[in-house]
């Protein structure tokens, strides 16, 4: 096991040498000037030409690019993110609070999504082309169809502007402090984001989960555990359910780890001050260090996932084979 | 008894389509006359049915599937015969009609209006008021207001006061309406942004006092001309300055021809002055300044004037946009003229009318019967209204939107029309690209194995490790910094089918792996068969199934990330329309609320597609699954 995890971890490295390669490259073609961004454009011609100048050894680049490359990846490993033009102040900053949001926001979403989608998915499962199944089937296809910022739209119409229940956006202020009742606020600025955000993903988990449920009900083992004369909900939940978590821990650990994602379109139609909002903000606004930065976020984030549940499935699953 | 029951519906159900089929293939075997008589047995069909065959009945076996391809056959129609019938002007914007809530009755008046006798007719952007000989006033079309409250009241909904008056004049602003009863008392109704639709105080003393001559309503502005020459404006006038009328004109006006900025003032002296912002609109032909050609009527449309001197010789000056200073050939006196905002027409002697200038609204298609007698011509905005001697009433130019018009005031029905066309294209080509990559990627890699494969699934990883979303709408800016305007919509393409590739590349490769075990290759290699052709020719036809489905359910997918990109604003920039950037303007809270045909019929339009194209992989799946073929 050990040794699978060392080698695992060794080919991550490869990954993540092209990775940061590629988002330096982007770094590099983003439009505009860095250097001009961060100078004061008052200043007269010759001041500025001399600034500019020391500006670009203070940032070094006048370096060449592999020199660059190498400076950036020092700076990112001890923490140093840059500086964002947009906030006006260091990208690690920049991103604090934005991310303290996305993850609360998603908290809820990820509790909704799992207490739904397994015990929908198992029933759908157990109950195969039953009318229980067949709705959640074509429920979770439309959701599937349907783009996140149309569900945030339509929640928007329906209940923060025709029956006025919720706010349609924006996010909760401390206007007398943190009380109890600013606490409460923030459940109702979240419930529109956290329905849309569930709603886009349950459809993938069912179906997923439905899936492998209907794979280990169709083993062997669950007819004999039948034909033993074991109770149904033995066969399901100790037979089939165990077996079918292998394949649904992956998911739980990709669902876990989506944590820390920002949805762009949700958060941005419900001005939710999240870190996929700030994206496009920071886009917007050619504000690329905290853009690259925030995509090396991303990605590092992704290649542990994944890493995360490969190693999960090798410790779960007896039969898959260690090389 | 429900299991019964469904059964029974869907042996009803089979049995219709294996009834349709069976007509189907007859009619193809009496074609071409080569067919087996007799139904087929288990073993027959499995030894003379091809797979695709079987395929085909398993789809069409299954009803969502089929009702997803028909749905999807029907956007594409949609869209791409769509686009050949109805051509759309990129550049053209009409923010007159901002904002127009779907209605296609602009043009429907009402037949007591004719039956009573048409004594007037005036226009507003998409609703016409009619004032019959009785005295009373219909209003038709569509209500142009949505933000009611406060500042506005419906233009459409005659006030009970004015119902009940016996109105003898009346005209249409842009968004609001002006009456006069016959004692004399002024009404005002519709938009009120600019207390257009109010009677200000001071002209309440003149109403009192004075003789109306003529109400004129502008865009966003009103005006009343008195018998004895004096015009009171009141409004919109803080940019055009209509209301300061120099005191040389005042008492010596006779006509007044209106635009949104600027008045066409016709004195008694037989000459024009022109009010208002700087513009062609001001350059009157020196040969009309002096007073030696006497102008005797005047008409405006936005940004000429059209004149007609005593000797009945017409006169035009403005911009040349729509070819309005071209007046055609026209042979007889003229009777009447009146333009709209971008075109104008005349009414001849004998009975013929002429119409010239901007045709986006079909302003100049005067119906083809059209052939009797004309008497009176009423033209306004983009309407036109035709009196015929017989007291018959004909209607040509803005039926209206039948999905509303958008803040630019364009058709969002021809939008959704062409955006269809690119977001459908858009989808395409990128799944296709990724199709191409990930095949690539994928059979290489599964069939040499080694370091090739090492090599091609690490670069996966990479593709794979960055999130789609916000490493699209990265490059996007990126690109399109890049790249000219005409080429963004190629770069969003290539954007999504480079992003989106890795998932069906591991899974070609996995069923590569799976299938170069078995022994057809192992023939083919001992055979000396080479390797790119047993890749393509032996291998490749086997994983096509996965192949299929899995370009459907990239296709549902990419549909909806250009449809958020483009709604973030990285997609297909506009004025090129696509369905996500239709949208793109729809998420401020008034947009939502008022303006809700801008976003809902758009949105459901991707869902719509989505679902049809997800419906149709689904069943795709299923029918190619060889555990559907059990018996």
């Amino acid at each position: 096991m050990f040794r699978y995890i060392v080698k695992r971890v060794l080919s991550l490295i490869p990954v993540l040498f092209l990775v940061t390669v590629m988002l330096f490259v982007l770094l590099k073609f983003m439009p505009g000037d860095p250097v001009r961004m961060m100078l004061n454009p008052g200043l007269k011609a010759e001041q500025y030409e001399a600034a500019y100048k020391a500006m670009t050894i203070k940032l070094g680049l006048d370096k060449s690019y592999p020199e660059q490359y190498v400076k950036w990846i020092g700076n990112t490993l001890s923490g140093e993110l840059g500086w964002s033009a947009l906030f006006k102040r260091p990208v690690k900053d920049a991103i604090a609070e934005p991310l303290r949001n996305t993850i609360v926001l998603n908290i809820f979403v990820i509790i909704l999504d799992l207490a739904i989608t397994l015990p929908v998915g198992i029933k759908c499962a157990v109950k195969r082309h039953s009318t229980f199944d067949n709705f959640w089937q074509f429920f979770s296809l439309v959701t599937y169809s349907m783009p996140s910022f149309f569900v945030a739209l339509s929640l928007i119409f329906v209940l923060a502007i025709n029956l006025r229940l919720l706010p349609p956006g924006g996010m909760p202020i401390a206007a007398y402090g943190k009380d109890l009742a600013y606490y409460l606020s923030w459940l109702r600025y979240m419930t529109l984001p956290i329905i849309t955000l569930t709603v886009i993903s349950l459809a993938g988990t069912i179906r997923y989960v439905r899936n492998a449920m209907i794979d280990a009900l169709s083993q062997d083992y669950i007819r004999t555990a039948r034909s033993k004369g074991l109770a149904e909900k033995v066969v399901i939940y100790s037979h089939a359910f165990r077996n079918a978590l292998i394949p649904i821990s992956t998911i739980i650990i990709g669902t876990i780890f989506s944590l820390f994602y920002g949805s762009a379109i949700t958060e941005t139609v419900f001005a939710w001050n999240g870190i996929g909002h700030v994206l496009v903000k920071a886009l917007n606004n050619r504000d690329f260090m905290l853009v690259v930065s925030m995509n090396l976020f991303f990605a590092v984030l992704t290649i542990i996932a994944n890493f995360v549940a490969d190693i999960t499935y090798a410790l779960v699953d007896p039969r898959v084979k260690l090389e | 008894m429900m299991n019964q029951k469904q059964e029974h519906d869907q042996v009803v159900v089979e049995s219709a389509l294996s009834k349709i089929g069976k007509s189907l293939s007859s009619l193809i075997k009496r074609l071409f006359g080569t067919g087996i008589k007799q139904g087929l047995s288990v073993l027959e069909e499995e030894a003379l049915q091809t797979p695709g065959k079987t395929i085909l009945k398993n789809f069409l076996r299954h009803r969502l599937g089929v009702v997803g391809l028909i749905c999807f056959i029907l956007i594409l129609m949609f869209s791409f015969v769509g686009s050949h019938v109805k051509p759309m002007d990129l550049s053209h914007v009409e923010t007159a009609l901002r904002n127009i809530k779907p209605g296609t009755n602009y043009l429907k008046y009402p037949s007591r209006l004719v039956r009573e006798g048409i004594k007037q007719i005036s226009s507003g952007v998409s609703f016409s008021v009619g004032l019959s000989k009785a005295g009373k006033l219909y209003v038709w079309g569509t209500e142009p207001i949505y933000i009611l409250q406060g500042v506005a009241s419906s233009v459409i909904k005659v006030p009970e006061t004015v119902q009940a008056a016996n109105i003898v004049k009346v005209a249409a602003g842009d968004r609001h309406v002006l009456a006069l009863d016959a004692s004399g008392q002024m009404y005002a109704w519709g938009f009120n942004n600019f207390q257009q639709a109010e009677i200000p105080i001071p002209l309440r003393a003149k109403l009192a006092s004075k003789q109306v001559a003529d109400l004129i309503g502008g865009e966003a502005y009103s005006a009343v001309l008195f018998a004895d020459g004096e015009l009171y404006v009141w409004g919109s006038t803080m940019v055009n300055r209509l209301d300061i009328i120099p005191q040389e004109y005042q008492g010596h006006i006779v006509k007044v021809a209106a635009s949104p900025h600027n008045m066409a003032l016709l004195l008694d002296d037989g000459t024009i002055a022109v009010t208002g912002i700087e513009n062609a609109f001001k350059n009157v032909p020196s040969h009309l300044q002096g007073g030696t050609v006497q102008i005797v009527d005047v008409t405006a449309s936005y940004r000429a004037v059209l004149a007609k001197d005593d000797q009945g010789q017409l006169h035009i000056w403005g911009d040349v946009e729509h070819g309005l200073l071209t007046i055609p050939e026209f042979s007889g006196e003229i009777v009447a003229m009146d333009s709209g905002k971008n075109h104008m027409v005349l009414l001849l002697d004998s009975g013929q009318i002429i119409c010239w200038g901007a045709n986006h609204y079909g302003q100049l298609d005067q119906p083809r019967r059209l052939t009797n007698r004309q008497t009176a011509i009423h033209v306004d905005m983009f309407q036109s209204y035709a009196v015929g001697a017989d007291g018959s009433l004909t209607a040509w130019g803005n039926k209206g939107f039948i999905f509303g018009s958008d803040e630019f005031g364009r058709d969002l029905f021809t939008r959704l029309i062409h955006g269809g066309r690119i977001s459908l294209t858009v989808g395409a080509i990128s799944v296709v690209i990724s199709v191409v990559i990930a095949l690539f990627f994928g059979m290489t890699s599964g069939f040499f194995g080694g370091w090739l494969d090492n090599l091609l699934m690490r670069f996966t990883d990479v593709v794979m490790a960055v999130p789609f979303l916000p490493i699209a709408i990265t490059l996007s800016t990126v690109v399109a910094g890049r790249v000219p305007e005409m080429y963004r919509l190629y770069m969003i393409m290539v954007i999504m089918g480079l992003l989106m590739w890795p998932g069906l590349a591991r899974l070609v490769r996995a069923q590569i792996l799976l299938e170069r075990e078995k022994d057809f290759v192992l023939a083919a290699r001992a055979l000396g068969v080479r390797y790119s052709n047993i890749i393509i020719r032996h291998i490749l036809p086997n994983i096509f199934n996965l192949v299929i489905v899995n370009i459907t359910l990239g296709y549902a997918a990419s549909l909806l990330t250009e449809a958020g990109l483009s709604f973030l604003g990285f997609g297909v920039a506009p004025p090129t329309p696509s369905w996500g950037n239709i949208l793109q303007n729809a998420q401020s809270s008034a947009v939502i609320e008022y303006y809700w045909w801008r976003w809902l019929i758009p949105g459901l339009l991707v869902v719509a597609a989505a679902l049809s194209v997800n419906l149709v992989g689904d069943a795709l799946r299923e029918a190619m699954d060889p555990r559907a073929n059990e018996k």
